[in-house]
């Protein structure tokens, strides 16, 4: 690509292009220093309003035989509910609109990083730490919904009904309430390590292409970079997977017991 | 240059190696399980790939670790 990614290949951050470095000498100065900070954020807004504009579209005259855009967001809503059945069982209708929106949000953003130029807005902490935390809360909230305050402190003493489970209960009630506090970091931190690790390796290859080249003065490298491009699109529907099935077992976690469905949660820690 | 430069690449290979090890038992279960009971791949398949993130997640955690100490390397 650019010749200045194998100078920055050579230095030890390995980052590929930004759009607004690439165009600093175009946009005034402020702008590049505005977009620094801000254009993941910006992105991310970009990425909700399209999801807001197709899902929309997608909804607003039903037909009998479905169009295109109908027919793709009914695969996307299928295909969740197979995954999220097993999981939430009878209460999984409940769920189904905030972690959808969740999975398309994040899937869209880790897909903005493959377009030239522009970096995935879940490869900033930030970000995807403040989503984990709208996760968090809103476990919080259908936890103390669902069970009650007093149930809900009573599910983090793991239900202490004799007289060792009292003497349990205040072990139990620190691990549940460190293990729920780790929770959001580890998914955030999960999601931002595995987009970042993934934009490096991208970057570290088409340094090495155009280094191969170099010596011959040819201005295009070797496309070595292409095939981690197509495994980041595997790995961003993977990684938005995983995000939305694990928020989906922390809800599960906090239902109230139905009978035998609530036996079938996949991971209990 | 410092310790990092060495301590760094060893700490995401040895975290690595771990991953790999439990990854690997993991799949290798996970086929054994598909191949007795096929009608259940559905749910082993959800199931594996929670716990494949778990263990990634090890992995992950010495990448970002690397992220944060590379600018003192």
């Amino acid at each position: 690509m650019q010749p200045d990614t194998a100078a920055t290949a050579t230095d030890l951050s390995i980052e590929l292009p930004r759009l607004q470095h690439v165009l600093s000498g175009l946009i005034p100065h402020d702008l590049v220093s505005f977009l620094d900070i801000w254009g993941g954020n910006i992105l991310a807004l970009g990425a909700l309003i399209l999801i807001s504009i197709l899902m929309t579209r997608a909804c607003s005259r039903f037909t009998e035989v479905p169009g295109r855009l109908q027919n793709a967001a009914e695969a996307v809503v299928e295909a969740l509910e197979n995954i999220l059945k097993d999981i939430l069982g009878s209460s999984m209708h409940e769920f189904l609109p905030f972690l959808g929106t969740l999975f398309l949000f994040i899937f869209i953003m880790n897909l903005t990083g493959l377009i030239p130029m522009l970096h995935a807005p879940t490869s900033q902490f930030e970000i995807t730490l403040s989503v984990a935390i709208v996760v968090f809360c809103y476990v919080q909230m259908v936890a103390i919904r669902k069970l009650g305050l007093i149930g809900y402190i009573d599910h983090l003493m793991s239900s202490p009904r004799d007289l060792m489970g009292w003497l349990m209960a205040p072990l139990m009630l620190f691990l549940h309430l460190v293990a729920e506090l780790v929770r959001p970091i580890s998914l955030a931190l999960r999601l931002f390590g595995n987009i970042t690790g993934e934009d490096a390796l991208i970057a570290a290859f088409t340094g090495l292409g155009v280094m191969v080249l170099a010596a011959t003065g040819s201005p295009v490298g070797l496309p070595l970079g292409l095939p981690f491009i197509l495994l980041a699109i595997l790995f961003s529907l993977i990684q938005a997977m995983v995000f939305t099935i694990l928020s989906a077992v922390y809800i599960a976690q906090v239902l109230p017991p139905e009978g035998e469905s609530h036996a079938k949660n996949p991971i209990k820690s | 240059m410092n310790y990092l430069s060495i301590t760094l690449p060893l700490g995401v290979c040895v975290t690595a190696l771990g991953s790999a090890i439990g990854l690997g038992l993991a799949v290798a279960s996970a086929m054994k399980a598909v191949s007795r009971q096929p009608e259940a791949a559905g749910k082993i398949q959800i199931m594996l790939v929670v716990s494949c993130a778990f263990i990634e997640a090890l992995t992950i955690y010495a990448v970002v670790v690397v992220f944060i100490l590379q600018s003192k390397m």
